[in-house]
């Protein structure tokens, strides 16, 4: 612990670092290839974890900090909230297929933690990667349940910026791939584009509707529909299914593994 | 109830607020809609109310109940029921909160991850290709699952 004054300097650097990415503020690249926005949020980040890797911020200032995360993180999940009370009724007019399709974003573990524990060898970051697309409400689940200085946080954070950075390119060649096979109805990868993420959801629809240029008001709508309940549903799939199954998938995959001990990777020549 | 937890959390959940209060006004002066600190006020202080009454929920349900679910699911279910339209005030909650951004909001809160986080940059290293693989796969994963899915019940329901 430090002294009795050191917690206002935990607040009064978290202050300052606001204020400079926020003066920075959005910024977007495109690349003619790829375009992505960079956000503040990022940037405090990488130059919290720049001074501290710098040790300008000491090891046990790192320490007194991580409390702070849990305990802010929980407004993130009353601002979620309030965009949920006004969206409720609309799903009483959604279709059987749209309200169904939403369990598919729990595709993100089946598919992705095998992955992480048998290629990977991965540890807990593999939770806190694989159970969702890593956008802001899991990033306040994660956050309130491990803190997002533990394993499970760095898988979060670690998906939250690959999501920032390659998302939207990813999504556009996805989608594009995906049309050309054939195998799913316009309509199907239309609903299919609403997986929480504004930018990844304009990204997605971009290439579908590209490709059923005739039928785009009806897939707009489709999207528009899914993007809106996965908004609503997001913060308790998340929580109450996605992750507690991610959590039972990786003691599952882990125990009688020979990579891994107590539910952790066995460190090579360690 | 616990009184130094408290001080620290509602001292934290106050400075936050203050933060990210003056972070949207300089965010949405940034984007051309610009929301001054006075109009950002009531929305920040209901968030901000929102969750330290969802906080109290969680504590005092967890002197009753044996199991009890996270403060988060309490916070933000207040938060759904007061912008329910037809809640008294829903409609002037809904629209105070909704000139708070989402990401303005972050930015301090993952100041804090930021600060904390120097320590955890080995893990950051070591795991950085496997996280950006297995990132990548959650994206192909919740696509194709909600696609599968959908292409299942349209079928089956005869809608195409």
């Amino acid at each position: 612990m430090l002294g009795k004054n050191a917690d206002w300097k935990i607040h009064a650097l978290s202050f300052v670092l606001t204020m400079i990415a926020e003066f920075i503020g959005t910024q977007k690249f495109d690349l003619g290839f790829m375009a992505f926005s960079l956000f503040p949020m990022l940037y405090v980040l990488i130059l919290g974890m720049a001074l501290g890797v710098a040790k300008v911020i000491p090891e046990d200032m790192q320490n007194d900090a991580s409390p702070y995360i849990t305990i802010s993180v929980m407004m993130l999940t009353a601002k979620v909230g309030a965009t949920i009370g006004p969206n409720l009724s609309s799903i009483m007019q959604c279709g059987p297929a749209l309200i169904l399709q939403e369990f598919g974003n729990l595709g993100t573990a089946v598919l992705a933690l095998p992955f992480a524990v048998f290629v990977f060898k991965m540890g807990r970051a593999a939770v806190g990667c694989s159970h969702s697309i890593s956008r802001e409400t899991s990033i306040a689940i994660v956050g309130s349940k491990y803190g997002l200085s533990s394993d499970e946080g760095v898988g979060v954070m670690g998906g939250y910026i690959v999501g920032t950075v390659l998302g939207t390119l990813f999504y556009g060649i996805l989608c594009s791939l995906l049309c050309s096979t054939g195998l799913f109805s316009p309509q199907a990868l239309a609903m299919a584009c609403g997986t929480g993420s504004a930018s990844m959801m304009s990204a997605s629809l971009g290439a579908v509707v590209e490709a059923y240029p005739t039928m785009a008001e009806e897939l707009q709508a489709l999207a528009a529909s899914s993007q809106l309940l996965s908004s609503v549903d997001g913060l308790y799939m998340t929580l109450f299914i996605a992750l507690p199954m991610t959590e039972w998938m990786y003691k599952m995959f882990t125990k009688n593994n020979k990579n891994y001990k107590d539910g952790q990777p066995i460190k090579k020549n360690a | 109830m616990n009184a130094s937890v408290w001080a620290k959390r509602i001292k934290c959940l106050v400075l936050v607020s203050i933060f990210a209060v003056i972070g949207n006004w300089i965010s949405t002066t940034k984007s051309g809609a610009p929301v001054d600190i006075m109009a950002g006020l009531p929305g920040m202080a209901m968030i901000l109310g929102i969750t330290i009454i969802g906080c109290a929920i969680t504590d005092v349900l967890d002197k009753v109940l044996p199991k009890n679910l996270p403060a988060i699911a309490y916070i933000s279910l207040v938060a759904i029921v007061v912008t329910i339209p037809g809640f008294p005030g829903a409609e002037f909650a809904y629209a105070s909160m909704n000139k708070i951004g989402l990401l303005p909001l972050c930015t301090p809160i993952l100041a804090y991850a930021g600060i904390s986080l120097g320590k955890d940059f080995g893990t950051f290293k070591s795991q950085g290709l496997p996280i950006v693989c297995v990132a990548l796969l959650t994206f192909v994963g919740t696509y194709v699952g909600s696609a599968v899915i959908a292409e299942v019940v349209l079928r089956a329901t005869g809608a195409i």
